[in-house]
């Protein structure tokens, strides 16, 4: 027990001395380390100046490149920034995959003997299809079975339920369990979107990640308003232009009774209601790219398009074969412009007008260039930390733990005198090692998670505590130092192994159904009890074996 | 150095007390349950849902000013209270509270809420320009159903797993005695929260589960005694057995509470209004727990029977010279 052969003690250094290169990152700030800092948290000028002053520090750094730079990760509540828990409706991606699918069941059904009576109206994620002979049935479900996609690009079940619910009647709609296929399929997809539309140039520290099937989470460090980010998210961005109507009777005519088939009725910025044909010219996916631009006539914010080749071939045929008519840029349904086409538009080049602001024009940029999502993000829950409140919860942090730090050594060198500071030892150790473990596994510290350092701090010397007492009580059956201490610390493993499975028991439950900030808690107090062990157990007893050789007590005074 | 002067060999009858102890304790636990289940749990947003938004006070602002702003916004009750906000240097913030937010036609209500949040963070805006908000949260009822569920589960599974580890251990006497303890602490310290109102959230599970682990802990290191000194005195009466157990290990049990109780004192005192619920919680734990591992586990124990000098389980010797 007290026998500390060269290895072991080499290995004790190396465990001790490759935690602190860990931690010590932590004291320094990025450009002493000659890391490249984090974007300035906003255009404000103080912010600017802190961001130069440690570009410049970085560049002038002595920071060895082989010692470690990693810092704790901090979690939102300590850094601030937006947390939000977003929801896709399985629903609402079926519909809208069957609305995408439509064009298809149309002309396969259309085809040649034509089949079906009047054009389908898309009931959410229902599609009656009324045929004109009963006699037809047997095609029309042969047609309509071929057209049917697979979910995804690798599975075997289809999207469509193809049902005959008459003798004229077919019924084809989304099941529940194809919609939740569906929607899990769309959850990748979202995903890829949701990072193109919130970090285009690719530089932010925003995270997007799943969670189950239909959930998505977005972690936005330093964003303070969470409005911007559910208004670039909160419109599935669907951009098509389509060929409109605006004369009066029509409209008119159209708002009394129905819009006629094939045709709905929608508004444009102004209010002015117009006939807009459904079938698109041009869709999202036949955009090359978009950006911010100015509208020549009054130098406006204003949205620039170009359409890929055969978005732009179709486009100019189009307006070549519409001269004088006018057509609608429609934006999840709404008209954003209605232009008059007085002259075929070639060359695919498209600017979108409107009353924009600079900042709107560049998220609308985003948005159309990011791409359409399978449906609209919900959002269901939010949490946002201000900067000013993370850096006083910093502080208070940091507060609490030095306090009690303090408290507990005080406290530790009254009750034990000189074993007591071993023990305190093995503290300030083991607060290096956790700082150490938590950069190096990148592990994110919440300020639950500093709450759970200091509670190991009052924790950790339990595991000592439990060795003393045995020592003492060793020591008072009549055994000398030495074998007081070896059988102290033999009796108390077991003990200290069995009261630490129970509390690491609880907190990986906690790590797997926890949530944020809890997570964290959850994190330092596992990797606290592992170090506590260790540095109780390993740290503290070479500390005491070190001594025992080198002072020879007669009595222990514990 | 003190602790030198600590009684070497205490011996205080604590099972002589076993009881009223329990008496004691049953008393608690029924009221606890007569709390919770009367006045009920004053949960946060986590688990009733809603939206809490905390503004830094802006100057020659009154609580008045920003109620009257919140009053044109339609969103039922709102609770405006001023407050000092976390952090070393005492800051007067605003906080803003309201409840779930009924659903229009063809929405739900989580996003009800979140539309509720962002119309009173423009409202804030524009009435108080260059206003700093310190922090918002909204929670649709949705989730916070869900974080209630995951957070009861968390509990179940943490006392279910704890059973089974200390039956492994120990035996299922001890698991009982054990497990009758966390039951004790967990419906005590929550009846405390119902009793004073104080938020019940996520953090609240979190020191929860911490005071399971900890009194576990305790209790674990009790009966790892009882256990050594049952094989050793196999002729002395189980309640003596306990008792010398239990008073072996007290300087223990009083020392290591203590630091833990120093070390969550200074979070409470000094680590912000964030914290200190949970601070409480795990404070009233430790507490609720040091005692429970001595006069409700050991109690139980008792009354189960304790067996001496049985086939029991050995120690498991590889744990031996690490």
């Amino acid at each position: 027990m007290l026998n500390f052969p060269a290895w072991k003690v080499i290995l004790i250094l190396i465990v001790l001395v490759w935690g602190a290169l860990m931690a010590i990152p932590n004291a320094f700030t990025d450009g002493f380390l000659g890391v490249e800092p984090r974007e300035p948290q906003s255009d404000a000028p103080q912010d600017i100046a802190a961001y130069e002053a440690q570009m410049d520090a970085a560049e002038e750094s002595w920071w060895p490149g082989f010692l470690p730079t990693n810092k704790v990760n901090l979690g939102l509540d300590l850094q601030g920034g937006v947390y939000l828990l977003t929801q896709i409706d399985p629903a609402e991606v079926a519909a809208n995959r069957l609305e995408t699918l439509q064009t298809d069941i149309v002309q396969a059904l259309n085809r040649d003997p034509l089949i079906q009576r009047d054009v389908p109206e898309q009931q959410g994620t229902t599609l009656p299809i009324q045929l004109r002979n009963p006699e037809d049935m047997e095609e029309a479900l042969r047609r309509l079975r071929r057209i049917n996609p697979t979910i995804g690009a690798t599975g075997s079940d289809r999207v469509l339920s193809i049902e005959r619910v008459g003798p004229q009647r077919i019924m084809v709609s989304v099941s529940e369990d194809a919609q939740q296929a569906l929607a899990a399929d769309a959850q990748g997809t979202m995903i890829t979107i949701i990072r193109r539309r919130l970090d285009p140039d690719g530089v932010s520290e925003v995270s997007i990640t799943p969670q189950g099937d239909t959930r998505i989470v977005i972690e936005a460090p330093g964003e303070a308003d969470p409005r911007r980010i559910k208004n670039i998210l909160g419109q599935a961005g669907r951009l098509t232009f389509n060929m409109a109507n605006m004369d009066q009777s029509a409209v008119n005519a159209a708002q009394a009774t129905r819009p006629p088939p094939g045709f709905e009725l929608l508004v444009d910025e102004f209010g002015r209601p117009m006939l807009v044909n459904r079938t698109p010219v041009v869709t999202g996916s036949d955009i090359a790219s978009a950006s911010q631009g100015r509208n020549p006539d009054d130098n406006s914010p204003a949205v620039d398009f170009r359409l890929n080749g055969t978005g732009a071939e179709r486009f100019g045929q189009t307006t070549a074969n519409n001269r004088g008519q006018i057509f609608a840029i429609v934006l999840d349904g709404t008209i954003m412009s209605a232009p008059r086409i007085n002259e075929p538009i070639w060359g695919g080049n498209v600017q979108i007008t409107g009353q924009f602001t600079l900042d709107e024009a560049q998220d609308l940029a985003d948005i159309i260039e990011a791409g359409e999502l399978p449906a609209k993000l919900n959002f269901i829950e939010e949490r946002t930390v201000g900067p000013g409140l993370g850096a006083d919860s910093i502080a208070a942090g940091t507060n609490a733990s030095l306090i009690g730090l303090a408290l507990v050594g005080v406290f530790m060198i009254i009750a034990y005198g000189l074993i007591g500071s071993f023990a305190v030892g093995s503290l300030l150790a083991n607060i290096v090692l956790i700082l150490g473990a938590l950069s190096g596994l990148g592990a994110t510290l919440t300020l639950p998670g500093i709450a759970g350092i200091v509670l190991t701090i009052g924790m950790a010397v339990d595991a000592n505590v439990i060795v003393f007492e045995r020592i003492r009580e060793e020591q008072r059956n009549g055994r000398s130092p030495t074998t007081a201490v070896i059988a102290g610390y033999e009796r108390a493993l077991s003990t200290i192994l069995d009261a630490n499975i129970t509390t690491f028991i609880a907190a990986a439950i906690l790590y797997l159904l926890g949530s944020g900030p809890v997570k964290g808690f959850a994190v330092t107090l596992a990797i606290g009890i592992v170090t506590s062990v260790f540095t109780a157990f390993v740290v503290t007893r070479w500390f005491t074996a070190m001594w025992l050789r080198l002072a020879r007590p007669r009595k222990l005074s514990i | 150095m003190l602790l030198q002067y600590w009684p070497n060999n205490t011996n205080v009858r604590f099972m002589s007390f076993r009881l009223p102890a329990l008496l004691f304790s049953a008393i608690l636990i029924a009221a606890s349950f007569a709390l919770i289940f009367t006045k009920g749990m004053n949960f946060g947003i986590d688990f009733a849902g809603g939206s809490v938004i905390e503004i830094e006070q802006p100057e020659g602002v009154q609580e008045e000013d920003v109620r009257e702003v919140m009053g044109g916004l339609g969103l039922g009750e709102v609770g405006v209270n001023a407050a000092r906000g976390t952090g070393v240097e005492a800051i007067e913030v605003i906080v803003i509270r309201f409840a779930t937010q009924p659903a229009e036609p063809g929405m739900d209500q989580d996003t009800a809420q979140q539309q509720a949040n962002d119309r009173v963070r423009a409202a804030l805006a524009e009435a108080f320009p260059g206003l700093n908000v310190r922090s918002s949260a909204a929670v649709g009822p949705k989730v916070s159903g869900e974080l209630l569920r995951s957070g009861l589960m968390a509990l179940a599974v943490a006392l279910a797993l704890m059973m089974a580890y200390i039956s492994v251990r120990f035996q299922w006497k001890y698991a009982l005695g054990a497990v009758a303890a966390l039951f004790h602490d967990v419906i005590i310290t929550m009846g405390m929260f119902s009793l004073t109102q104080f938020e019940f959230n996520l953090s609240t599970i979190a020191a929860l589960l911490t005071i399971v682990g900890y009194s576990m802990n305790d209790t674990v290191i009790v009966f790892d005694r009882v256990r050594e000194e049952a094989r050793k005195y196999k002729k002395m009466e189980p309640d003596k057995v306990i008792d010398l157990a239990v008073n072996q290990t007290l300087s223990r049990t009083l020392l290591t509470s203590g630091t833990t109780l120093l070390a969550l004192f200074s979070i409470y005192l000094f680590g912000g209004t964030v914290l200190s619920g949970m601070s409480f919680a795990l404070i009233f734990g430790v507490i609720i727990g040091t005692y429970s591992s001595v006069f409700v586990a050991s109690s139980v124990l008792l009354l189960l029977g304790l067996d001496q000098g049985e086939k029991q389980r050995r120690e498991v010797e590889g744990f031996q010279g690490v």
